[in-house]
This record gives structure tokens, C-alpha cells and sequence, in this order.
């Protein structure tokens, strides 16, 4: 009979982490496929068996050993209480749009200017756990209610406060509310459990994926840059380039120009573009890269 | 008090031309947040505020001065008469990284089969000026009215002939009409006001969006090739290599082979890379761009 394939149980989190992660994963290069319905998705590595699960899931499922490894955010493992294990850090670099913040917000008119004016009110949220970890870190007793979702339209008849998250904060500011407090900025994070580490097939595995999933996370957040420069203005031109990595110099064969090749964050080609072709170089050419193994 | 920032105000395409604006301005390298429900689009530079306008009304009001760049068509600056800095045109429309046509156009059913069978007749215009001048160059005198978009819909009711923008044509076939004329091409283009273009701070950063809008725009049409070519090869390959970008060439080492990287057109690869291969090219690699700035 043939012997049964060791699998690694992998949870995908459903909902706006999802269309990062399955890119991340891509850049790896692992395929995801996602059906129209099920939570059964097919992965193009036979030793691994994936599920897309609520983020908000995903570390109890991993606490519990009912999966090896997953992707969740920091807000959820911190709420969930799980006993999991952090692998690495998903997020590179800082994203100032997409970054998820979770604020404590009140009414524009309320007499709450603090933590401190929460004692013995009813603040509303979907992170009830979170929000006791606060109080208590402040010495302050509230009431936590759990809410099933668009929290923001609970306060003043349902709620004194509320705990949520925000991008922009226009839809506090649609629901009259100011934000009082940031409570937590959460990351994404690939996270596992004890029993996993502790299997040398899957430790390694694990370590596999980590490496090439962080390597695909550098790779989304950078980019490569080649241009000419005359010898006059090479010296000039060197100094300004991002220290990220060496640049490759090669000297274009029968002429007094070199090509040059370096790597650079996806947001410093704004400012560099312009002040490389300002500054007399020629032929500027960006290219993607997939992932970057330092 | 924090310091106040110095910005442009930019007038984004809300219309027909959002989605292909969006795809640009992410191949550019920006984060685009849109908030559809209450028409809001961010992007990840503070020094940039978009306003999501009509690209008809934002060549009025680059004009005006109410914002100071934005990117609207030119047959709109054309037919206003519209008087700002045009600075680059970004050649897509709806849907396509193809520019879009201005038609004149009548019902299936009607007798008009030409231009001069306008004589005396009814025209509902997009751009009114634009019709008027085609008009006299066949001498032809009609009725010339200017109708809000879409037109479609209205010709029935209300006119004889139709000149609007068209790309793929579905929506006058929707209402039964035949083109009857090809009046222009129309492109997208970025264009800042007079006086804002006099201010160095505002003007360099809009040269700067400029360079990298049209940088990612070209990229989409070129790609980066890779080869190796041994040394009396080299004449014949640099032959059928397009000059657009002097070619990188670098002694492979210890061998009598280059290493040749340049970037080529892709609609011209479908016979370079057949060509190089019989010169006796090895290791052809053709790769993605992101930005070409020449």
C-alpha cells in the first residue's frame, strides 16, 4: 500500500485580507484557486491542504490544532486568546492606506474627552476581548458589548463608545463621530502552534513557506531600475541611489555612458525617476521583481 | 499647530475614464483608495488631492484655475477652445489602452448616407465647435446643438445626426446607429493651469505625475529583452534591435559572448525575437516593465 503523504493544514483568512494573501502566495509561486462556494480551495502543492476560514477563526483553529499554519491579523490573534505561534511578519513595508487601525471613537458632542471618562459606560464593538485588555491596561470598568457589525451607528441610543476599524475615518465622520484613542495597529501575520513545531516535516515545511513568503512581500514592495549615465556624471548620480543594495555598474561596450542596474522601494521611484532624468540620465527602464531572498 | 502641507488640487476622471485612470495611476506606482458611495478617491500622496470630476468639466476648470492640473480628452480642449498646458497624452479609453473616436452618426433607418445629405438638417453634438468646423470643411450648413451625454438615447426625439465619443461602438448599436464618419481621435491628457504652472513648486510636481503617468503608459507597450550573442554576431543582432534605447552590452566572462539587454516594442517582438533567433541568439528572456522614461 502506498504510504500515506504527510499534509500541512493551511487557513487562508476570507474577507480583505484575502486578495493580498492569494497574491503574496502567487509571488511565492503557489496557486490558489477560490470556488464560487466552499471553503475547500485547491492549492498547486499536494502537501498542503487549504481552507478559507474567517480570519477572525483562523487563530483558534490554529490553537487548537485543528490547522498547522495560517495567515490572520494581530487584532484577531490577540482577541482570539489562541495559543499560537508567530512565524513572521507578512507586512514589509508600512502601508499608510491599508493599514488597519482599530480607534476608540465617541460621539462629536459627548463629554467623554478620555479613556479615563469610560468608567461605567457601555462601549460597543467586534473585538470585545481587545477591548477588556484596554480597560484593564487603563484601570478603567466599562461594559463591553459584542456588536454583529456596523458598530458605528450604535452610539448615543445603543452604546456611550465604540471600539472599530478605520481607514480613512470618513465613516466615523458620516456617523458623527471623533476618534478619542488609537487602541491598536494590527499587521498580518503567518502564525502556527506548538504540535506543528515540534514535527520535523512540518517545522520544515513551514520554514520553507515563511522563507519564500516574506521573500514575495519584499519582492511586492520593490523594484528594479536601470538607466544610462555619461562618465562625467556617474560619481554624481551614485550618491543619490537608495542604499537598499549595491548598484551593478557595466561600462556600455565602445562608448563613454554606463548602464546602470540597482533595486529600490516601489515609492522612492516617484522622487527618483524625476531626479535621475533631471539630472541628465537616459534610457530610465522599471522593471517588477517577484521576490527578494536577502 | 501642525505645518500646513503644500498640495495640488487634481481633477481626477469620475466618469467613463475612472477605472482605466485607477489602472494607471497603480501601474504609476500609486495606492488609489476609492470610496464609490461618496465619491472620494485618495491616493498615497499628500502633496497630490484628487477631485473626482467630469473630464469635461475639468478641462473648464484647469482653466479656471479652480484646480491646478487634471487630466480631461482633447477634443474637449479643442472644441472649448480650452487654454492650459497640455502636457502629455496618455492614449486609452474606457476599458482599452486604445484612444477613443469622435463619430458622426444617424439611425439604421434614416436617408442620410453621406455628409452632404445634412444639408438643412438637425445635429446633436458632444463638441458642438468641433462638428461646426467639420461642417464647413464640406460645406455643408445644419443645425449644430450641443446635448449632454449620452446622446444615444436622445437622437430619436431630437435630431437628425449624432456626433459623440465612441470606443467599442456597443452603445450606438444599442440604439440602432450607423457610423457615418470618423471626425477625430481622442486621447486623454494631463494638463495644469497657466498660473499654477508659473509656481516652481506646483510646476515640478506636476511634471514630475506627468513623467511617471506616461513612464507607465509606455511601459505597458514595451517590454524588456535579454540575450546572448556571440561576438560576430553582434553586428547583425544590434542591426535588428530598434534604436529606441542604446542597447546594454557586457562581456559574459572568460567567453567570446555578450550579454545584450535593451527594451523593445512589443508589438515589434513578434519578428525581432523569430530573427534573433536565427542569427544564432541564445537565452532570449523577454520581461515585464513598469516604467520606461526616455
Amino acid at each position: 500500500m502506498e504510504k500515506k503523504k504527510e499534509k500541512l493544514r493551511l487557513g487562508i483568512p476570507k474577507g480583505s485580507l484575502q486578495d493580498y494573501t492569494l497574491k503574496i502566495f502567487k509571488a511565492a509561486g503557489f496557486d490558489i484557486e477560490v470556488p464560487e462556494r466552499g471553503y475547500f480551495l485547491k492549492i498547486d502543492d499536494p502537501e498542503i491542504e487549504c481552507f478559507l476560514l474567517r480570519p477572525q477563526e483562523i487563530p483558534k483553529y490554529i490553537g487548537e490544532g485543528n490547522l498547522d499554519l495560517g495567515i490572520s491579523g494581530d487584532d484577531w490573534i490577540l482577541e482570539s486568546k489562541a495559543k499560537v505561534m508567530e512565524v513572521c511578519d507578512l507586512k514589509y513595508a508600512k502601508q499608510t492606506i491599508k493599514k488597519v487601525k482599530w480607534v476608540l471613537a465617541v460621539p462629536k458632542n459627548s463629554k467623554i474627552k478620555s479613556v479615563k471618562d469610560l468608567e461605567g459606560k457601555t462601549i460597543a464593538t467586534e473585538a470585545v476581548n481587545l477591548v477588556k485588555d484596554y480597560l484593564r491596561k487603563n484601570k478603567v470598568k466599562a461594559k463591553v458589548e459584542f456588536s454583529w457589525g456596523t458598530t458605528e451607528v450604535k452610539p448615543p441610543r445603543f452604546s456611550d463608545a465604540i471600539v472599530d476599524i478605520t481607514e480613512t475615518g470618513a465613516s466615523l465622520k458620516a456617523h458623527n463621530l471623533k476618534v478619542i484613542d488609537t487602541i491598536l495597529l494590527s499587521s498580518t501575520k503567518l502564525i502556527t502552534n506548538k504540535s506543528a513545531r515540534q514535527d520535523i516535516w512540518k517545522k520544515e515545511k513551514i520554514e520553507t513557506l515563511s522563507l519564500l513568503l516574506q521573500g514575495a512581500v519584499r519582492g511586492q514592495e520593490a523594484i528594479s531600475l536601470m538607466f544610462h549615465v555619461s562618465k562625467e556624471k556617474l560619481n554624481k548620480i551614485l550618491k543619490f541611489l537608495p542604499k537598499f543594495k549595491s548598484p551593478t555598474i557595466k561600462k556600455i561596450a565602445g562608448e563613454n555612458w554606463y548602464d546602470v542596474i540597482t533595486g529600490c522601494q516601489k515609492k522612492e521611484t516617484r522622487e527618483l525617476i524625476p531626479k535621475l532624468k533631471r539630472m541628465g540620465c537616459q534610457g530610465i527602464v522599471e522593471w517588477p521583481l517577484v521576490k527578494i531572498v536577502p | 499647530m501642525p505645518k500646513k502641507i503644500n498640495k495640488i488640487k487634481f481633477g481626477f476622471p469620475g466618469d467613463s475614464f475612472l477605472n482605466q485612470t485607477i489602472k494607471l495611476f497603480e501601474a504609476a506606482g500609486y495606492e488609489v483608495n476609492l470610496k464609490e458611495g461618496i465619491y472620494q478617491l485618495n491616493i498615497d500622496e499628500p502633496e497630490i488631492e484628487c477631485n473626482l470630476f467630469d473630464t469635461e468639466e475639468i478641462a473648464q476648470y484647469v482653466e479656471k484655475g479652480i484646480i491646478d492640473a487634471g487630466i480631461t480628452k482633447t477634443a474637449f480642449i479643442l472644441d472649448h477652445k480650452i487654454d492650459v498646458v497640455e502636457l502629455v497624452q496618455l492614449n486609452y479609453r474606457n476599458e482599452t489602452w486604445r484612444n477613443g473616436k469622435v463619430v458622426l452618426a444617424v439611425p439604421e433607418t434614416s436617408k442620410i448616407k453621406s455628409v452632404k445629405d445634412l444639408e438643412g438638417k438637425k445635429i446633436l453634438s458632444r463638441v458642438p465647435e468641433i462638428t461646426k468646423n467639420y461642417l464647413r470643411k464640406h460645406k455643408v450648413r445644419a443645425v449644430v446643438e450641443f446635448t449632454e451625454r449620452p446622446g444615444e438615447p436622445r437622437i430619436s426625439a431630437l435630431g437628425d445626426a449624432l456626433v459623440e465619443f465612441t470606443s467599442t461602438g456597443e452603445t450606438l448599436r444599442t440604439y440602432h446607429l450607423r457610423v457615418l464618419n470618423v471626425l477625430m481621435e481622442t486621447s486623454p491628457i494631463l494638463v495644469a493651469n497657466k498660473r499654477s504652472w508659473q509656481d516652481k513648486w506646483k510646476r515640478e510636481k506636476i511634471e514630475n505625475l506627468a513623467m511617471l503617468l506616461m513612464g507607465a503608459r509606455l511601459a505597458q507597450e514595451y517590454s524588456g529583452l535579454m540575450l546572448h550573442a556571440s561576438n560576430d554576431m553582434m553586428e547583425r543582432v544590434l542591426k535588428v534591435l530598434p534604436s529606441l534605447k542604446k542597447p546594454t552590452v557586457t562581456h559574459l566572462r572568460g567567453e567570446n559572448w555578450f550579454d545584450v539587454l535593451t527594451v523593445v516594442k512589443k508589438k515589434d517582438l513578434r519578428n525581432i525575437i523569430p530573427k534573433l533567433k536565427k542569427i544564432g541568439c541564445t537565452d532570449i528572456v523577454e520581461f515585464p516593465l513598469n516604467k520606461v522614461v526616455l
